[in-house]
C-alpha cells in the first residue's frame, strides 16, 4: 500500500443500476476523494448520494465505470476487504447495522474482525464511546436504544475501525444539538489528523464546515467546489433544493426592502451587530 | 403488549452464570443433552427435569421468558400427546367409539410431549443466555477441526450465524409488522379467536419480505465491518472455559449419560 | 374535529427481563387541544418517542391515565376506537412499512376503514401527493427498494391516508429535503385548519416545527421540564442548552431584535423579522 497521499478513493465514470430498476440511480460520476479533507455531500431526496455511499467503500459495484480505493478496484473480489478495512461506513438507518448484543461489543465488532488483541480492542472502544458519549450505555442492548442513542453508536463503531476513511451517509440526522456538535468537531479533528471524511447530509450549516462540496442532482454531480463558491448565493441554493441559511434568507428581504447587508454577514451575531451598527 | 409474548430463541441481555459461560461450553453440553433426551424413559426424564429445574434456579435464569416460549409449540406438543395417546397398540384402558387409549399409549403420549418440551428448554436456555454472535463464533471454533477435512468452516460460521440472528429477527419484524397494522386500524387484540386468525394472514405475508430484507441488511453491516466469516477474528471478551466451568460441563454430560440408563 | 387528548401522570418502564426496568417517562401531565399544533421537544433517550407511543395508543402506560374527550381510555374497546383516531408516523420508517408496494402500503389503513374502490384511490392518491410521492413512478415499487427519504414519505403517506383526528409524527423531517420539509409544513398547517386536527410533532431539533407549533413541551429525562409557547422561548424563559437544545436561528434573531427594543409580532417569519429590522435600521439612521 502506497503512503498516506497516495491513498484516495476514486470514481471514474461510475453508473449505478439496481437490479430490476428502470434508470439508473448514478449516471456517469467521476470524483476523487483525499485524506486530510472533509467532503459534504448534497442532494434532494433520491438523487443518488447514499448509493454513491455504498459504491465507495466496495457494497455495490458500479455497472459501468470503476471505483479504486487506494489502487485496488472494487470490482476485485479479492481486494474487498482490503478496501472495507480502509473505508468504514456509517449508514443512514442505524436501526439496520446493530449486530451485537451489547453497545461495547457493536462498538468492537470492527476490531475484532480486524484480529487485533483483547487488550487492544478494548482500548479502541472505550476511546469511541468516549469521543461520542455513549459510556453509559456501554452494557445495553444495542436493539433497545432510542434512534439518536443507536446512530451515535453506529458512529462510535466506524470509530473505532481506525480507517483512513469515513463515509458518513446522514450520521448526524437525528443527533441532538450537543450530540451533533461533538460529532462535527469530532469529524473535523480526525480530518487534521489525516482522516477523509465524506459526510452526507441535508443540513448546509454542515457543509460549510466541509473543504469540498458536492452536490448530486439525478445521479449526477451538479456542482462541485469550496463551499463559499458553491452555497453562496442563496437562489442557487434554493435551485438545487437545499434549505437556504436562515442569515442569507433574511439579508435578501432585507434587500427588498432597501437595505444593503455587507458580504460576509454569515451568522445572526453578525447581522444583530450590523443592526446596531 | 402484543407480540411481545413470543421469545422463542430471543437473547435476554442479563448477568447469570450462565450468561457468562463459554458458548463453546454451552453448545457441547446442549447438543449432548438434546441427543440424550430422546433415550430417557419414565424416571430418566423426571430426574432431568428435575435437573434441569435445579440448574436454572441456581443460576437463577428468569423462567418465564422460557415457559412463554412454549406457547409457540403448545400444537405440536398436543399433537404429539394425541397422536400416540390414540394410535398406539396396547392393553386397552378406555374405548370410545373407535378411539381407544392404551397404557402404552398414555405413556407414550406423556414420554414423547415431555421430550419435546424439553429440546425447546433446552434450546431456549442456549440462546436466552447466549446472543447469535457468540453462538456463531462459538460454533466456528468447534467446528475448527473440520478445516482439515476440507470443510468451509468460516463459510458455514457465517451461514449458521446469520440464521441464528434470523430467528430472533423473524420475531422482532412481527412484532413490528403488528405494531404498524395497529396503528393503522387492525385488530390483533380481539377476544375472536377466527378473527384473530383472519388477521395474521396479512402479518405472514409481509413478514417474509421484511425479513428477507433485514437479513439482507445485517449482512451488508456485517460485511461492511470487514467480517469475513470469523476466520481470524479475536474478541473483546475472549471465549475462555474457566475450569470450573469445564468440571461442571463434564459433570453436566456424565450425568445426562447415567441418565440413560434409568 | 378532534376533541381533546388528556395524559394524567403518565409514566411508562420499558422492561428488560432479569434486570430492572428502564423508566423512559416518569409522571407526565398534558393535554392535546382540539386544532392544536403541539411540538414534543427534547434530547436524544428523552422519551420522545416513548411518548408518541404511548399517546398513539401503542403503549399502554405503566402507570397513569388517558383520557380522550373527556373519558377515559381504558378496556380493549374505547382503545381501538381511539386508535382508530389517531395516525401515528413512526421515527423509523422501516418499522412501518411492510406491505410488497408502495400503493398496498399507504392504502392499508383505509382498507381497514372500510373504503374500496375509487374511494380507495382517490384518498391514497391525495395522501401520496400530499407525502411528494408519485404514485405513477413510485407506486409499484416495493417499498424496501426506495432511498431512506423516499421511505419516509411513503410512511408519512401510510399516515395521512388514514385521515386522523389526532396526527402524531415522531421526527417527521429527518431525512427529508428541503423542497419536501416545506411541503409537509404546508400540508400539516392546511390539515389542522380544514380538518380542524390536532397534530404533534415530535423532535429533537425545535427549527422543525418553529413556524407550526403553537406550545412547546420540553422533555428531560422522561420529565416534563416545561410547556412553553414561542415568545416565551424567544424570551429564554427557560435554559434550553441544559436540555441538549438551542433556539432556532429565527428564534435567536427575534430574541436580539427584543433586546434591541423592536417588537417582533412573529417571530418565525422571514418577512417580518426582515421588515422589524428595516424599521430599526430607518430609525437609527434617522437619528
Ligand atoms: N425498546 C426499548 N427497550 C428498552 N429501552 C428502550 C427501548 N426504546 C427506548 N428505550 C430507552 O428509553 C429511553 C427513551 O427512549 P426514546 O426512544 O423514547 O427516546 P427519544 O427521546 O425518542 O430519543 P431519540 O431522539 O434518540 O429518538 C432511552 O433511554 C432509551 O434508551
Ligand atoms: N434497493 C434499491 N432498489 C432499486 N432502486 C433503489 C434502491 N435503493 C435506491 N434506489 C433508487 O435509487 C435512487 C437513488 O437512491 P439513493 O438511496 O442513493 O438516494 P439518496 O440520495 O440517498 O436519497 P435520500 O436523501 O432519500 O436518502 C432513488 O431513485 C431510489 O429510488
Ligand atoms: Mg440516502
Ligand atoms: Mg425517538
Amino acid at each position: 500500500m502506497g503512503d498516506a497521499d497516495s491513498f484516495r478513493m476514486r470514481m471514474e465514470g461510475v453508473r449505478y443500476r439496481y437490479p430490476r430498476a428502470g434508470s439508473d440511480a448514478l449516471s456517469g460520476i467521476d470524483l476523487e476523494f483525499e485524506q486530510g479533507r472533509m467532503y459534504a455531500v448534497l442532494g434532494r431526496n433520491g438523487s443518488g448520494k447514499s448509493t454513491l455511499a455504498r459504491c465507495l467503500n466496495g457494497l455495490l459495484v458500479p455497472t459501468v465505470g470503476r471505483v479504486t480505493v487506494g489502487g485496488l478496484d472494487s470490482a476485485d473480489g479479492a481486494s474487498g476487504l482490503e478496501i472495507r478495512r480502509n473505508v468504514a461506513m456509517v449508514f443512514q438507518n442505524p436501526d439496520a447495522q446493530m449486530i451485537a448484543s451489547s453497545v461495547e461489543e457493536e462498538v468492537a465488532f470492527g476490531p475484532e474482525n480486524l484480529g487485533l488483541e483483547p487488550a487492544l480492542i478494548r482500548g479502541r472502544v472505550d476511546r469511541a464511546m468516549d469521543l461520542v458519549g455513549i459510556r453509559e450505555l456501554a452494557r445495553r442492548q444495542p436493539r433497545k436504544l432510542s434512534q439518536g442513542q443507536k446512530q451515535l453508536v453506529a458512529v462510535a463503531g466506524a470509530l473505532a475501525m481506525e480507517p483512513r476513511f469515513i463515509v458518513s451517509d446522514e450520521s448526524t440526522s437525528m443527533l441532538d444539538h450537543d450530540a451533533r456538535e461533538r460529532v462535527l468537531e469530532l469529524f473535523g479533528r480526525l480530518r487534521d489528523d489525516g482522516l477523509g471524511i465524506v459526510h452526507v447530509t441535508h443540513f448546509l450549516e454542515e457543509a460549510l464546515l466541509a473543504d469540498t462540496v458536492v452536490i448530486l442532482e439525478d445521479g449526477v454531480v451538479a456542482d462541485e467546489g469550496a463551499p463559499a463558491d458553491v452555497l453562496s448565493s442563496p437562489d442557487e441554493v434554493r435551485g438545487l433544493g437545499l434549505r437556504p441559511l436562515e442569515v442569507t434568507v433574511v439579508i435578501r428581504e432585507l434587500a427588498t426592502l432597501g437595505h444593503r447587508v455587507p458580504a460576509g454577514v454569515l451568522d445572526i451575531e453578525e447581522l444583530l451587530s450590523w443592526l446596531n451598527a | 403488549m402484543v407480540g411481545s409474548d413470543i421469545t422463542i430463541g430471543q437473547y435476554l441481555s442479563a448477568e447469570t452464570a450462565l450468561h457468562s459461560a463459554d458458548p463453546r461450553l454451552k453448545i457441547a453440553a446442549t447438543v449432548s443433552a438434546m441427543i440424550l433426551v430422546f433415550t430417557y424413559e419414565g424416571w430418566g426424564l423426571v430426574a432431568f427435569t428435575g435437573m434441569m429445574l435445579v440448574i436454572l434456579l441456581a443460576v437463577r435464569l428468569p423462567l418465564m421468558p422460557l415457559l412463554k416460549s412454549l406457547r409457540a409449540v403448545w400444537v405440536i406438543v398436543v399433537l404429539t400427546f394425541l397422536l400416540q395417546l390414540f394410535l398406539t397398540p396396547g392393553e386397552v384402558l378406555w374405548q370410545w367409539g373407535f378411539l381407544s387409549v392404551t397404557d402404552t399409549g398414555l405413556m407414550n403420549g406423556v414420554v414423547f410431549s415431555a421430550r419435546i418440551i424439553l429440546l425447546v428448554v433446552l434450546l431456549g436456555a442456549l440462546t436466552m443466555t447466549t446472543p447469535p454472535l457468540k453462538l456463531a463464533d462459538g460454533m466456528q471454533s468447534l467446528l475448527r477441526p473440520l478445516k482439515y477435512l476440507a470443510v468451509p468452516v468460516s463459510r458455514v460460521a457465517t451461514v449458521v450465524s446469520i440464521t441464528l440472528m434470523f430467528i430472533p429477527n423473524v420475531l422482532e419484524q412481527s412484532r413490528k409488522v403488528i405494531r404498524s397494522q395497529m396503528a393503522r386500524g387492525a385488530d390483533f387484540e380481539s377476544a375472536n379467536l377466527l378473527r384473530r386468525v383472519k388477521d395474521t394472514v396479512p402479518v405472514l405475508v409481509p413478514l417474509f419480505v421484511k425479513v428477507f430484507h433485514d437479513s439482507d441488511e445485517l449482512a451488508v453491516a456485517m460485511y461492511a465491518r470487514s467480517y469475513a466469516g470469523g476466520e481470524g477474528r479475536t474478541r473483546l471478551y475472549p471465549m475462555k472455559a474457566g475450569s470450573m466451568e469445564v468440571l461442571f460441563t463434564i459433570a453436566f454430560v456424565v450425568a445426562c449419560i447415567a441418565l440413560s440408563f434409568l | 374535529m378532534a376533541e381533546r387528548l388528556t395524559l394524567e401522570e403518565v409514566s411508562y418502564s420499558y422492561p428488560l427481563p432479569g434486570r430492572e426496568d428502564l423508566p423512559a417517562l416518569d409522571g407526565i401531565s398534558l393535554a392535546v387541544e382540539p386544532g392544536e399544533v403541539l411540538c414534543v421537544a427534547g434530547a436524544n433517550g428523552s422519551g420522545k418517542s416513548t411518548l408518541a407511543q404511548v399517546c398513539a395508543g401503542l403503549l399502554a402506560p405503566t402507570a397513569g391515565s388517558m383520557g380522550y374527550g373527556g373519558e377515559k381510555i381504558e378496556g380493549r374497546r374505547r382503545l381501538l376506537s381511539f386508535r382508530r383516531k389517531v395516525g401515528l408516523l413512526f421515527q423509523n420508517a422501516e418499522d412501518q412499512l411492510f406491505a410488497d408496494t408502495v400503493f398496498e402500503d399507504v392504502a392499508f389503513g383505509p382498507r381497514n376503514h372500510g373504503l374500496k374502490g375509487e374511494e380507495l384511490e382517490t384518498r391514497v392518491a391525495s395522501a401520496a401527493g400530499h407525502a411528494g410521492i408519485d404514485l405513477d413512478e413510485l407506486g409499484g415499487r416495493s417499498p424496501f427498494s426506495l432511498s431512506e427519504g423516499e421511505k419516509r414519505r411513503v410512511a408519512l403517506a401510510g399516515v395521512l391516508a388514514l385521515d386522523p383526528e389526532v396526527l402524531v409524527l415522531d421526527e417527521p423531517f429527518i431525512g427529508l429535503d428541503f423542497d419536501n420539509g416545506e411541503r409537509l409544513k404546508g400540508v400539516l398547517g392546511a390539515y389542522r385548519e380544514e380538518r380542524g386536527a390536532s397534530v404533534v410533532i415530535v423532535t429533537h431539533e425545535l427549527a422543525d416545527a418553529w413556524s407550526l407549533a403553537d406550545r412547546f413541551v420540553l422533555l428531560d429525562g422522561g420529565r416534563c421540564a416545561a410547556v412553553e409557547e414561542k415568545s416565551e422561548l424567544v424570551r429564554g424563559d427557560i435554559e434550553l442548552a441544559g436540555l441538549g437544545m438551542r433556539l432556532p436561528q429565527w428564534g435567536a434573531l427575534a430574541r436580539g431584535l427584543i433586546r434591541c427594543g423592536v417588537a417582533v409580532a412573529d417571530p418565525s417569519d422571514p418577512v417580518v423579522l426582515a421588515r422589524a429590522m428595516a424599521e430599526r435600521r430607518r430609525a437609527s439612521d434617522g437619528r
